[in-house]
């Protein structure tokens, strides 16, 4: 029994929660289509649209050819004419395939057309390694699009942030780009039944603490609440920011916290040259936030290699646990 | 623009350096951290590395007496015009006296001093602003002598209180080496309430490999200011032992220096290749209490003798002769006065209020364990918690000062590897 007003929350996975933001989407409203490849019958590369098919039929829930260049194309075609399409990559590293598509046109065309358009489609992109699928299906390639002005870009770490964050992209009438980290589809938690939104441009604290800030994305939030726990005995407190949202980036808590705290860290699974890494810390560097700083920052983020196979290597490529909690405690015991 | 090589201030009071040996002749070329030249003080002798890389020249003598800041050579680029030698950036060493600001004092080869720019993060740069405080009246306790907020605050803090009083809280903890010896070193960390000279018994079985002894904070000659908790403690004695900048080390702690060179192992496990813990602590709540407070309140030799009889197994070790030198080491009230503060944040109530048995069973270091059966401080059947990886060396008839009841059996022990 839940008092009135506070929703019913169930334990579902972070796939199930997406499947379900569809669900209620597609019941809803009927401009909403799900379109890629192999998202019919074989329900999706990771089984993330699963029957929906069965419920919806073929006219809603549209396999299209293998061309990611040519379903982005037909997506982007369709938001433009009125539906609310989700357009589903197989794996992330295929938007190089669509980048035409997906920064020429749905970013650009509201601009180019003074604003006489828009583009509400919603692109969903299975991301990251740790699936043994080797350098081309296992790369994180959020910071390209979150280079795109005229993209909003998300990276939900929570199943209900993932069902939260996908309702609100369709709510919204640009473009965005969801990035879902596959070793995330089967982790678990309590996500509120029915239709909310997850705001787009707002970042999560999802532990608060003293000694220093932990900005983290994806599934990097997971692990960096991992070592906030390991710490707490050590008696560091560590405050972990999930960003959730990389365009626009939530500039005020990350500044706030760091004013806070005096300390930053920032995890991501990104190449870690040129990435979200980057931003935050030239963020605070370029703000009053400066004045706060106690130490220099720490950027801890994929190395300059593709993503290898061999299982090993690719765990050395990308921050673990250990490689957190090891910044973490250089910089409480004064080693940075 | 040539370097500057200075001469190093290598421990608390040292005003001058004596040059034992040039490692590298003038005119040769040198890589930032090579040995560069040999230095003694009245109490110690250590290596100096280069500050950068480049070619030596103007070089002071050996067996020349330098004042701490002082130039003792310059390094120049390859292909630099080598004329006299330049005039010097350091300030004189009396006026440093007057207003300490030497940023990593005890760093062998810290960089050279300039008088424009220092370390201090932006929090403590805003901090001082608004407080009106002069950064370069603020000793810095961050890595190689940053100042941070904790720094200004004590500064204001030491103000407050008395005028006079040395910012606290700072500077690094005093150092000693041995002399010679080579392979990995031992870091030797003494109890609660002793000094680095309780391992000179035992030091003679080790002198085949370099020797490091750390006075822990108001103790020795170490600052006489009390850290507010055993992390604070801890956390010195982690910025110490990552100052000296080892590949690896033993640890060897006794008291409540085994439950620091825990504290030390569990966050820098790869660089402790060993520990040796004599009757630690931190694995038990059980303390003698009384004990440790007559030692810290004794004022003369009659009321310290008694006390420390309760050390050792047997009384006759402790002679009138050794009590009254025991006494002379702790005349100093400020001394006394930080260890009664230091005890009653880490003993309060008699009762050990720090654990390290975590640390102990998650450490993945080869360790062991010697504690004497007749220990009247700390029960050494707290030895037992230990997990079966760890070595024990339980001994009949001695007490809590094995390292000096039986000095030779421990020294052997400390010696034989893990």
């Amino acid at each position: 029994m839940n008092a009135p007003g506070v929703p019913e929350t169930r334990e579902l996975s972070y796939a199930q929660a997406i499947r379900e933001a569809m669900d209620i989407a597609l019941a809803e409203d009927e401009r909403v289509v799900l379109m890629g490849e192999d998202i019919g019958v074989y329900g999706g590369a990771f089984q993330v649209t699963g029957d929906l098919v069965e419920k919806y039929g073929t006219e809603r829930v549209i396999d299209t050819p293998i061309s990611e260049l040519g379903g982005a194309g037909v997506a982007v075609g369709a938001a433009l004419t009125g539906l609310r399409p989700i357009f589903e990559f197989q794996f992330s590293d295929f938007a190089t395939l669509a980048m035409e598509q997906i920064v020429n046109q749905a970013a650009k065309l509201r601009f180019m057309l003074g604003g006489a358009v828009s583009v509400p489609v919603v692109m969903r992109f299975p991301a990251g390694s740790g699936t043994g699928a080797a350098a081309q299906h296992s790369q994180s390639l959020e910071a390209w699009l979150g280079h795109v002005p005229g993209l909003k870009v998300v990276q939900p770490s929570t199943p209900e942030d993932a069902k939260g964050l996908l309702l609100a992209a369709l709510d919204d009438p640009d473009p965005v780009m969801i990035f879902e980290h596959k070793l995330l589809y089967k982790s678990k938690g309590r996500v509120p039944a029915g239709r909310y939104a997850t705001p787009i441009g707002k970042a999560a604290i999802r532990r608060e603490g003293r000694d220093m800030t932990i900005v983290a994305t994806s599934i990097m939030v997971l692990k960096a609440l991992e070592v906030a726990k390991t710490l707490e005995a050590e008696g560091i407190d560590a405050e972990v920011i999930d960003l959730r949202s990389i365009r626009p980036i939530d500039r005020n808590t990350v500044l706030a916290s760091v004013r806070r705290t005096g300390r930053l860290i920032c995890v991501y699974e990104g190449v870690k040259t040129l990435g979200i890494g980057a931003e935050i810390s030239a963020m605070v560097a370029e703000s009053d936030a400066f004045d706060f700083l106690e130490s220099p920052i720490v950027r801890l983020g994929g190395a300059e290699a593709p993503i290898p196979y061999n299982p090993e290597l690719e765990k050395a490529v990308v921050p673990q646990i250990p490689d957190i909690l090891d910044a973490a405690r250089r910089m409480a015991n004064g080693q940075v | 623009m040539p370097v500057e090589v200075i001469m190093p201030k290598v421990d608390m009071d040292m005003i001058v350096g004596k040059i034992m040996a040039w490692h590298v002749a003038p005119g040769e070329a040198v890589v930032k951290g090579d040995p560069l030249f040999d230095i003694e003080t009245d109490k110690a002798a250590m290596e100096v590395e280069a500050p950068a890389s480049g070619i030596l020249h103007h070089t002071v003598g050996e067996g020349a007496e330098v004042a701490i800041g002082q130039p003792v050579a310059w390094l120049y680029a390859p292909g630099e015009i080598v004329g006299d030698a330049p005039r010097t950036n350091s300030e004189p060493a009396a006026k440093m006296a007057k207003a300490p600001r030497p940023p990593a004092p005890e760093k062998a080869g810290a960089e050279p001093t300039t008088n424009d720019k220092f370390r201090a993060s932006p929090r403590a740069r805003k901090m001082a602003q608004q407080k009106g405080i002069a950064l370069d009246t603020v000793m810095g306790s961050g890595p190689r002598g940053r100042i941070q907020s904790m720094d200004v605050q004590d500064h204001i803090e030491a103000k407050s209180t008395t005028p006079a009083a040395p910012a606290k809280n700072t500077g690094a903890l005093h150092i000693t080496r041995s002399k010679g010896g080579n392979g990995i070193p031992f870091v030797l960390l003494h109890g609660f309430a002793a000094d680095a000279a309780s391992w000179a018994s035992v030091e003679t079985h080790l002198s085949h490999r370099p020797v490091i002894r750390i006075d822990l904070p108001a103790h020795g000659r170490s600052q006489l200011h009390a850290p507010p908790s055993f992390k604070d403690l801890a956390s010195r004695l982690r910025s110490a032992f990552d100052m000296l900048d080892l590949e690896t080390a033993h640890i060897v702690g006794h008291s409540l220096g085994g439950a620091l060179a825990l504290a030390i192992a569990d966050t820098r496990p790869r660089k402790v290749s060993g520990l040796t813990l004599i009757a630690p602590a931190g694995l038990g709540p059980d303390i003698n209490g009384d004990a440790l407070n007559g030692i810290c309140r004794a004022t003369r030799a009659e009321s310290l003798g008694p006390w420390l009889k309760t050390l050792v197994a047997d009384d006759k070790i402790v002679s009138d002769g050794y009590v009254r030198a025991a006494m002379q080491t702790r005349e100093n009230a400020d001394l006394r006065a930080a260890q009664r503060t230091l005890a009653d944040t880490l003993f309060p109530d008699g009762v050990q209020a720090f654990d390290m048995s975590g640390p102990l069973d998650r450490l993945d270091v080869p360790t062991r364990i010697i504690w004497g059966k007749q220990d009247r401080i700390i029960p050494w059947k707290h030895a037992l918690r230990a997990r079966g990886q760890v070595a024990l060396h339980l001994f009949e008839r001695v007490g809590h000062m094995p390292q000096i009841e039986i000095s030779e059996e421990v020294g052997k022990l400390i010696a034989t590897p893990l």
